[in-house]
């Protein structure tokens, strides 16, 4: 099938000396290649690999990072107006219990004024009507002491007063 | 030029298959496909090397720069590496095995593509116009009409030289039979040149198919590499041969006695097919390399121990005891 000697017109024909060529040229390159070219751009392929992985981790740590800042930030946020209406419901209690208290204290202190001011105006009057009943009777008894022309004596005197007063207390009231 | 456009006309494999050089070593005669082979081997290495200096991480006063590839053409070459190691051999070949074959497959790729990408460039062709310019037009016809144009000195398709793609194929051979001696060991390849282990520890009845599948395995340990020379040989000639033929038409005409203007416009529209076809050309320098070492990766995982696709060696076990890696796989299917 084919032919070993150095026939040009015949594709088929194989010559010694070129495929002996053919196989150590191919050897050299080989051997040259893997030795200076191949381990430098592997190294090379190896460390850009090495790298975009590095920053897409990288990029994926910060974006868990980023999404975990936001997360505590929006429960700090949620927990913080929490806080804030809890403290401004507690205010409005407090201030709501301050007026009751206040309004109550005060209805307290009125009533007691009022009180004292009706014991006042009855201890007052009282007084006003026994200094009157007193004012009366002497008043009777000087009177009937000039009417009768002579000395009441006590037991007349009693007797006078409790008539008028008797009379004064109808009439009076 | 003329007489030289005539006896290019007689034969289009005259500029297509190998010749001698002008140069030689001691009386022996050189041919083209050795001096591309020189060269070639010299540009490959040279810029790859250029690419590898780009393509490596540089100094960090650069900063995230220096994880940048300068220049298109290691740019090129990067995303060439990247892509036949991590979307075909890898995956073909496991971790282990495309670690360990890499350097020798993308050399071989790459020296192939050189070679295929020289074929491209006439440089035989220039040196045989050069020379007839200078006014040797006898001797140059006389050369061109003999397909031994003595003052051309490089040139040609050295993939294009069965000797060559001989050469090539027999270290894939050679990569082949080391693994499968490396990872199975001798009794374990001699299984599997018997039909594998189940086979050859199985039931005696069977044992009479053994003889068939030793003279197959053995011929195909053979066939694999010489379709592997075969193949890439093939589709450079033919490339090479339409080409010549294209750029032969006018000078048909002109040997058949016909007009210098329907010659030119012959040689015009097949100017402009051969610009198309150059176009194929360079797909095809780019495929034929890609499957040489694409299927001597294939072959290799074939002879290896299986580090990886544990569910296809699960269904298939008829090939041997030894959990070999291409048990699963289908062998691809010869493309162009």
């Amino acid at each position: 099938m084919f032919l070993l000697a150095a026939d040009a017109s015949n594709p088929m024909s194989v010559q010694i000396l070129p495929l002996a060529t053919a196989v150590v040229v191919a050897l050299v390159t080989v051997i040259v290649l893997s030795l200076f070219v191949w381990p430098t751009i592997a190294k090379g392929l190896d460390e850009r690999n090495e790298k975009i992985l590095g920053e897409i981790k990288a990029a994926e740590d910060a974006r868990a990072h980023a999404k975990a800042a936001q997360e505590e930030f929006e429960r700090k946020l949620i927990q913080a107006q929490q806080d804030a209406d809890t403290m401004i419901k507690e205010a409005r209690a407090q201030a709501q219990k301050a007026a009751d208290d206040l309004r109550a204290r005060s209805e307290a202190e009125l009533a007691e004024l009022k009180k004292r001011a009706n014991a006042e105006m009855d201890a007052a009057r009282r007084q006003a009507v026994a200094e009157l009943e007193a004012h009366a009777a002497e008043l009777a008894v000087s009177v009937a002491s000039k009417i009768l022309g002579r000395a009441i004596d006590a037991k007349d005197q009693k007797a006078l007063v409790e008539q008028s007063i008797k009379e004064f207390a109808s009439t009076g009231r | 030029m003329t007489t030289l456009l005539l006896a290019a006309g007689d034969n289009p494999l005259g500029h297509v298959l190998d010749r001698d050089s002008a140069l030689s070593i001691e009386g022996t005669r050189l041919t083209l496909s050795m001096i591309s082979l020189v060269v070639g081997a010299l540009v490959c290495i040279t810029v790859l090397m250029m690419a590898a200096r780009r393509i490596k991480t540089g100094p960090s006063s650069e900063g995230n720069a220096r994880f940048v590839t300068k220049g298109r053409i290691a740019q090129v070459i990067e995303v060439i590496v990247l892509g036949l190691r991590d979307q075909m051999l890898v995956p073909v070949m496991g971790e282990r095995l495309a670690k360990a074959w890499l350097p020798l497959l993308l050399s071989l790729f790459f020296f192939i593509l050189t070679l295929n990408l020289f074929g491209l460039i006439p440089f035989a062709d220039v040196q045989e116009m050069l020379h007839a310019m200078m006014g040797q037009h006898e001797q140059a016809a006389h050369d061109a009409a003999h397909a031994a144009p003595a003052q051309v000195f490089f040139g040609g398709t050295a993939t294009a030289s069965l000797s060559v793609t001989l050469g090539l194929a027999a270290i894939s051979f050679c990569a082949i039979w080391w693994q499968s001696f490396r990872d199975l060991g001798v009794k374990g390849t001699l299984e599997h040149l018997c039909g594998g282990h189940d086979l050859v520890h199985g039931p005696i009845g069977l044992w009479a198919v053994i003889p068939i599948i030793f003279v197959v395995e053995i011929g195909g340990m053979f066939i694999k590499p010489a379709a592997l020379a075969i193949r890439l040989l093939a589709n450079m000639v033919a490339g090479h041969t339409l080409m010549a033929v294209l750029f032969s038409f006018g000078a048909m005409v002109l040997k058949a006695g016909g007009p210098t203007w329907a010659a030119g416009s012959i040689t015009l529209v097949a100017g402009i097919f051969a610009v198309l076809i150059t176009f194929l050309e360079l797909f095809v320098a780019f495929l034929q390399a890609f499957i040489f070492m694409f299927l001597t990766a294939v072959f290799i995982s074939l002879m290896a121990h299986e580090d990886h696709g544990h569910e296809e060696h699960a269904h298939d076990h008829g090939h041997g005891g030894h959990g070999h890696v291409g048990h699963g796989h289908a062998e691809p299917a010869p493309a162009h």
